[in-house]
């Protein structure tokens, strides 16, 4: 009689039914990269959180975005809870990864040493970036997964850089140095060292980082593009110095990004306005300045015509021109990859970690090969003051700078409160946003997200000072 | 006239007829003559073809040479010649008497006249039988009947609907009038397989006639029943045309699906929408344990039953039209800011935050008042509904069809709702022991689909956010737009969006059961049922190419889906009714039955669509395939038995017993049956001696009790297994690649909900039953409620599977009253009832824990959370106590004593409550803000008549119930882009200038708009739902030969809705399932519409 109660799930899958061959676990990865062109992840919200820097103005219409501007920001600001589950889905996702692909019995070692390392690579991604905003936060691992035990106390960020990098120390060692073109856009040993640097760098083990560094900056694989532009031009963007970009493309699967950033009157929704004093920070002569940023009177090819910037399309005069590019026959090209890492960035945390720890003038070849590129005269004895301003040059809206400033911050090489404490003005001298005070320790991270304190019935416990 | 002074021997007609049937006939001597022949059609279809020739002849001669030789004979009454069988050969006597046609020769008279309803109108149908002898006839169209009685016999006149009426047959038998019974304890109930007298019944069963809901101008029948029934709570959550509403009975039962189970003619049948209202003869509501346990696990949120109309044997042919045409506009609007007024606000939002007025706000074009949003969105709508139903029965067979056509136009412009419906219901008996037959519904029904309903996007709230200088269109026609600023809010024009968009879903849907009954032996029946329940559904969304609104769409875009989704349904059961010794009487019921439900989908999406002419908006001229999905539906069976006893001795000590086992595939194996018992037990106090000698002012009195378990199997399917979806893909070198997900986690343990479900029960008559009233408590406790296992977003965005650890107590008192009053001319009726239900849920995972709902806005706002110790859905948030007036009141604030926020703080920003008292305002001062549950829900239903006129009116009301208006506190918020509410003129602008609304300012560092008390306010209503009047024609006009019965009526609305709650409706309904709960999002807003219509019936 029971009999007749048995039904199977026609068309779908089960996790007793999937993760049994080599395709199976080609496609679980990529379920994983999936979640980069989410919009409350890095197909934008991760970007949110650079608005707190010096170089940008929020712009937009999101009053939560205001809050996080000004550090006035509490633990219900809806940015600050978009992006938490999106990052914990990226781990879950890559656990199963993990724990289904060394079961599958018969597929191509080599492909499946690429998905592991892929997996491995991931979901140190996701702890890296929650690292980043919220400090200490809890652990979900595979045991975790089968036991669907999800309610766990935060861990310290100590131990979280710990699990990062165990995490891409193993995708380094799984993940091939580099791809044919159809499968252009997955990451690399390159990828993975370059995270180890810039984990390093925020762990102020600068050794370590310079090793890992120097692995990706003396490869011919992830060699620099040979102009700026090329990382900011659709069909180049995918180009051996972009390290991990987010793979939108305008066929179908794409993100907002390039929406968020561009002006209204040509698609957009007008978001991450760059400030005066970006724009002023450029060396007369920088080819990066006219491909980062877009001011009055400038001509840009918006598809359907040769059309000209206008202060009026912005509060501070200024759009970022990297991020926007437009298809011929109108409308926004959704195929110019979003950078999440280039070699460019590991080049100038290299000389950086030279600097540091060697004295100015020891990150000077690193610093030239950037300089170089941009057309600008080499430098001779950089210490960190210049070692800041092409990074701010080279990185500009690449989710870098308050990141930077905060690190440099903590090693008390610069007194970040004095950069923060200054309205930032619009086009006219205008004051956009007033003075704002940043608070030692409390606004190195954001709050975890309320609803998770609460449902957590007592076991997460907020960040201090807040 | 002359015509009626006539006589049937003096007129005198020629007559041609060769091998003729009888009836054509007739027909033709009535072309001939003023004369009207009245006879029961289905007698005279089975004579044998006549023919006759005469010239000049008396009509009397012509009717002796046709009838006689016929067994029939024939009078004159007036213009009528009623023609009646020597012998009525009824289905019975046929059965029992044939061949020995020798009775025959009695010397009984002609029993004859007229049956009117009490609106004078003929009633039809209407059958007469005589007392104690196995004969009866039907009234025909007019309403007009016929039958040989003897002169001492007794008359019993009954029809659906109507209290039955006895009368002598030697009487004058010229007016009879059949009042609507509401509680007539000899009313036939429908219960779960099977019927019962009312007398009987041990459970709460609310029976609504078809007749109490004829011509509602709605769409669902649901609808038309708001306010009827004690216990039902019915809410529609928006306005637009075709919303189903939802219904709870009895409370909110679980956090999951709690609409009732629905069973048209004996088939579970999921919704109300795709039946005509005027189809439906009873609406059956089965409240308590005991009536509804005989459907087990899908019976704890109730059952409604509904039956349709269907001929009856022995009928003449019936013709009913009905006819309506209404139409509908906004009760209100929300006033909004002017554009000047706006423009003064956000200049003062930016000086008072010390920065400079952006340039767009000192611009004079946004200074000019140019379009009222809501008025240019908002038009008249419209409802139109035709139908019309024609009915009859020979001895051996009866049947219904129908067709109905209804067609709503909104407000919005492209929001509508159509339906075409065709029912066919017909029965046989094909010998004495063995009938068969089937009822047929076929729905075709086509509803727009636009985005009304969110607060990012949707109509209503882009129409009360969008600037209003901007005008709808401009000089050189093209849209108006926001593009120009961010200052303007990333809306777009919503005239725009409801002209532009083409998006609809049309539905075909088959109901259809076939039966067969066989009498094995004398009291016991055999039925078997076999239905089949399935839709075809095409959806259509169409977006145009937009680059010069805010929201961009880079090229036009077209969607089309089709799902289909049936179901099969086999049952047999058994029904044994026998009476001993004349005072036990027992009913069983036992049977099994299966279900199966099946389905698929399939969609595809293009874009590129260079001509955007209407005509060539197909998916194949589209240039780039976007998307193609498609899959089954989940598989669901259902295997069950179920047994119900019923005794009853002496008619006055009632007992029901009933037991069902029910087999879900929904759980996995070794979770998958449950046994669902229920008992219940009346006594009719008013039979008893004591009661009759000694209690004279009331005629009836009787108490009942209950206790049943109840089940719910009504979550998702496959909950048991973890589910990997490939539905994520991404692209590597520029090429789009699949990609998988675990889109669930397991639960192998899951099964079904459990109610246990108590009810007590007082049904009192007076006044010999005009005034009638029952009581009733009941508390009903869900139990092992199905519950999401994980909260925390660490899990992702997997779908959690829920677990059986949820408990919910819902407990309450249920009256209805109602009187029948007046006489002869002036005849009237009131009924009231009133609901007053307590809903907590008494346990989830650990105490303080709670069940999140989904968050409101741009600014993901969380409103409603379900506590253990609480109501379903209470909101949650700060409680306020006014503004600050002065820098003085927030430095010496004990709230703010330890609040690092204090800094932040000026004064015009709000002052919120240190609930714990650490000094400091956190996440940790949040408390209930209130319920959502109405208290107290009620309706009153009157109706009057006097002479040929008739007037109805239909009240509901709630009371005690609290709504949290969400479309406010963002239409206040000065750090949105958007217009504001009118009421941010009385905003904070200097000490003393306002306690309630906050100040101007881009950056609300102090979170004036966070969930707080400012935006609960109270949602009772009273409300004229429906009240018409209405003219019958008199029979007379037509002369006095029966023409057809006519009442011409106009019918209104929300004629009135009186509530202090200040947003478009009080009436909200859910936002998140039952998560959520009277939340103002403001949704499309319930129209009042007038209607004019007639009906007639010939």
């Amino acid at each position: 009689c029971d009999k007749v109660l048995d039904v199977t799930p026609k068309g779908n899958y089960t996790t007793a039914t999937y993760w049994r061959t080599q395709s199976d676990a080609v496609n679980g990865i990529t379920g994983i990269y999936n979640i980069l062109l989410e919009e409350d992840f890095t197909g934008h919200a991760e970007f949110t959180f650079d608005i707190c820097s010096d170089d940008e103005y929020r712009a937009g219409d999101h009053s939560e975005d205001v809050a996080i501007e000004n550090f006035t920001y509490d633990a219900s600001n809806a940015q600050v809870r978009f992006s938490w589950r999106w990052k914990y889905e990226m781990i879950n996702r890559s656990n199963n990864a993990l724990i289904y692909i060394p079961k599958i019995e018969k597929m191509d070692e080599d492909i499946r040493n690429r998905s592991l390392g892929e997996a491995h690579f991931l979901r140190a991604f996701a702890y890296w970036r929650l690292m980043l905003i919220y400090g200490e936060v809890p652990v979900v691992t595979e045991d975790d997964v089968l036991a669907s035990s999800y309610n766990h106390p935060k861990v310290s960020a100590d131990s979280l850089r710990g699990m990062i990098q165990t995490d891409l120390l193993a995708a380094a060692d799984l993940l091939p140095d580099t791809y044919g073109a159809n499968d252009k856009g997955r990451v690399t040993k390159g990828t993975a060292w370059g995270f180890l640097c810039k984990l390093y760098m925020n762990w102020e083990k600068l050794d370590q980082a310079l090793i890992y560094g120097e692995k990706v900056t003396t490869s011919p694989n992830y060699k620099l593009a040979s102009t700026y532009l090329e990382n900011f031009t659709p069909a180049t963007s995918n180009n051996d110095e972009m390290l991990f970009a987010v793979q939108t493309s305008d066929t179908w699967g794409y993100s907002d990004f390039t929406t968020y950033h561009t002006p209204r009157e040509w698609g957009g929704w007008n978001f991450h306005q760059p400030l005066q004093t970006l724009v002023d920070e450029f060396e007369a002569g920088d080819a990066r300045k006219a491909v980062s940023v877009m001011g009055p009177g400038d001509k840009v090819d918006i598809g359907t015509e040769i059309a000209t910037y206008s202060a009026s399309m912005s509060e501070t005069g200024y759009h970022f021109r990297k991020f926007s590019s437009w298809k011929s026959n109108g409308g926004l090209n959704y195929s110019l990859k979003t950078p999440l890492l280039r070699t460019a960035d590991i080049m100038l945390l290299v000389a950086e970690a030279k600097i540091r720890t060697q004295g100015a003038g020891a990150g000077d070849a690193e610093i030239n090969q950037v300089r170089k590129r941009a057309g600008l005269a080499e430098v001779s004895g950089a210490g960190m003051p210049a070692l800041m301003h092409e990074r701010r040059c080279e990185l500009s809206g690449e989710n870098e700078r308050h990141q930077d400033l905060i690190r440099w911050d903590k090693a008390k090489l610069i007194d970040i409160t004095t950069y923060y404490n200054k309205p930032k003005y619009g086009k006219n001298g205008n004051i956009l946003v007033a003075a704002r005070t940043f608070v030692r320790p409390k606004h190195y991270y954001f709050p975890l997200p309320q609803s998770e304190i609460d449902k957590s019935n007592g076991v997460l416990i907020q960040n201090e000072n807040y | 006239s002359t015509m009626e002074g006539q006589n049937i021997r003096e007129v005198k007609i020629n007559l041609n007829a060769s091998h003729q049937k009888l009836e054509e006939v007739l027909g033709k001597i009535q072309q001939l003559t003023p004369f009207r022949f009245v006879y029961n059609s289905s007698q005279v279809k089975a004579i044998p073809p006549v023919s006759i020739n005469v010239t000049n002849t008396s009509v009397e001669t012509i009717l002796q040479q046709l009838l006689t030789p016929n067994h029939f004979s024939f009078e004159q009454n007036k213009a009528q010649v009623i023609i009646t069988r020597t012998q009525d050969l009824t289905f019975a006597t046929l059965n029992r008497a044939i061949p020995t046609m020798v009775e025959w020769a009695d010397t009984s008279i002609t029993a004859q006249g007229k049956v009117r309803d009490d609106k004078g109108q003929p009633l039809p149908g209407v059958t007469i039988t005589i007392k104690g002898k196995n004969r009866g006839v039907a009234a025909d169209a007019s309403g007009n009947f016929a039958i040989r009685a003897d002169e001492k016999d007794s008359l019993i006149f009954k029809a659906i609907g109507f209290a039955p009426l006895t009368v002598s047959a030697g009487g004058n038998l010229g007016n009879i009038a059949l009042s609507p019974s509401t509680t007539s304890l000899s009313d036939v109930v429908i219960v779960g397989y099977g019927s019962q007298t009312r007398r009987d019944l041990t459970g709460t069963i609310t029976t609504v006639k078809g007749a109490d809901i004829r011509n509602l101008p709605v769409s669902d029948a649901a609808q038309a029943i708001q306010g009827r029934v004690a216990g039902v709570d019915i809410v529609r959550s928006d306005g637009s045309p075709g919303t189903t509403p939802s219904i709870r009975i009895r409370g909110t039962g679980t956090i999951n699906n709690s609409e009732p189970l629905i069973i048209i003619d004996g088939v579970p049948a999921s919704s109300l929408s795709d039946i005509n209202n005027n189809d439906i003869a009873s609406m059956e509501v089965l409240k308590d344990a005991s009536s509804s346990a005989i459907y087990g696990t899908r019976a704890a949120n109730g059952v409604i039953i509904i039956t349709t109309k269907k001929g009856s044997y022995n009928e003449k042919l019936n013709t009913s039209v009905n006819i309506y045409r209404g139409v509908s506009n906004v009760r209100r609007y929300i006033p909004l800011l002017t554009a000047p007024e706006l423009v003064t606000l956000k200049q003062e939002r930016y000086t008072n935050d010390g920065l400079s007025v952006p340039a767009i706000w000192q611009d004079p074009y946004y200074a000019v008042q140019r379009t009222d949003w809501q008025k240019a969105l908002f038009n008249t709508g419209n409802v139109t509904n035709a139908d019309i139903s024609i009915r009859g029965g020979s001895a051996f067979s009866n049947y219904l069809f129908s067709v109905g056509y209804y067609d709503e136009k909104g407000m919005i412009t492209n929001t509508y709702f159509k339906r075409y419906t065709v029912r066919i219901n017909s029965e046989h008996r094909l010998n004495k022991r063995l009938k068969v037959g089937e009822n047929l519904q076929l729905t075709a029904r086509k509803r727009n689909a636009l985005d009304t309903y969110s607060s990012q996007t949707g109509l209503i709230f882009s129409a009360l956010r969008f600037n209003p200088a901007i005008p709808v269109k401009d000089e050189t026609g093209a849209y108006g737009s926001a593009q120009a600023s961010n200052e303007l809010g990333d809306i777009n024009n919503p005239v725009y969006t409801a002209e532009t968009t083409d998006a609809w879903v049309k539905s075909y849907r088959v109901l259809a059961n076939a039966f067969a009954e066989l009498e094995i032996v004398r009291d016991l029946k055999f039925r078997v049922n076999y239905a089949f329940d399935g839709t075809l559904s095409n959806s259509y969304t169409f977006l145009p190419k937009t680059l010069t609104q805010v929201r961009t769409r880079d090229d036009a875009e077209l969607t089309q889906g089709d799902t289909t989704s049936n179901s099969q349904l086999a049952e047999a059961f058994l029904t044994f009714n026998k009476t001993l010794a004349q005072k036990h009487q027992i009913t069983l019921t036992g049977g099994v039955s299966y279900q199966k439900y099946t389905g698929s989908y399939f969609a595809a999406k293009r874009n590129g669509f260079d001509d955007e002419s209407p005509d060539m908006l197909v998916l194949d001229n589209g240039s780039l395939v976007i998307d193609a999905a498609g899959n089954y539906h989940a598989t669901n069976v259902l295997a069950s038995s179920f047994v119900r006893g019923f005794y009853s001795f002496k008619g006055k000590y009632l007992l029901t017993a009933t037991m069902r086992a029910d087999g879900s595939s929904r759980f996995a194996e070794g979770h998958r049956w449950g046994y669902f018992p229920a008992v219940s037990a009346g006594w009719r106090v008013s039979d008893e001696n004591f009661f009759k000698e000694n209690v004279h002012f009331m005629s009836n009195l009787k108490v009942t009790g209950g206790w049943g378990v109840l089940g719910n199997q009504n979550v998702s399917e496959f909950q048991y297994l973890a589910a990997v979806a490939k539905n994520r893909r991404y692209n590597f070198g520029d090429l789009p690649v699949t990609g998988t997900w675990n889109a669930s986690i397991a639960n192998p343990n899951i099964t079904w909900e459990k109610a246990h479900m108590t009810n007590i029960s007082m049904e009192m008559g007076f006044l010999q039953s005009a005034l009638n009233a029952t009581v009733t408590y009941f508390n009903k406790n869900t139990i092992d409620m199905l519950v999401p296992a994980v909260q925390m977003d660490t899990h992702g965005t997997s779908v959690v599977p829920d677990q059986n650890i949820g408990r919910l107590n819902n407990h309450g008192v249920e009256l209805e009253l109602s009187y029948q009053g007046g006489k002869k001319d002036f005849t009237y009726f009131v009924a009231a009832n009133a609901t007053m239900i307590r809903n907590k849920v008494t346990k989830l995972y650990a105490k303080d824990t709670y069940i999140s709902s989904s968050n409101y806005g741009r600014q993901n706002q969380e409103i409603s959370r379900t506590y253990e110790g609480q109501p379903i859905a209470s909101f949650y948030g700060w409680k306020t106590a006014g503004l600050y007036q002065t820098q003085s009141e927030i430095d010496n604030d004990a709230y703010l004593a330890n609040d690092s926020r204090r800094a932040n703080i000026k004064p015009g920003d709000v002052r919120f409550v240190d609930v714990n008292g650490d000094g400091a305002i956190t996440e940790a001062d949040r408390v209930n803000l209130g319920d959502p549950n109405p208290r107290l829900q009620y309706g009153i239903q009157m109706s009057g008549n006097y002479k040929g006129f008739d007037l109805s009116l239909a009240f509901t009301g709630v009371a005690g119930v609290k709504l949290y208006n969400a479309d406010k506190m963002q239409g206040l918020d000065p750090t949105y882009s958007y217009n504001y509410y009118k009421e941010e003129m009385n905003r904070w602008h200097g000490e003393g200038t306002s306690n309630s609304i906050p100040r101007m300012t881009l950056t609300d560092n102090n979170g004036n708009y966070r969930t707080s008390d400012r935006f609960i306010e109270k949602g009772d209503y009273f409300a004229l739902r429906n009240v018409a009047l209405g003219y019958t024609i008199p029979a007379k006009l037509w002369g006095n030969a029966g023409g057809p019965g006519i009442r011409v009526y106009v019918a209104g609305q929300n004629m009135f809705i009186l509530t202090n709650y200040s947003g478009l409706n009080p009436e909200l309904g859910y936002t998140d399932g039952n998560r959520q709960r009277g939340v103002d999002v403001a949704t499309y807003p319930q129209a009042r519409s007038i209607t004019v219509g007639a009906s007639l019936n010939f």
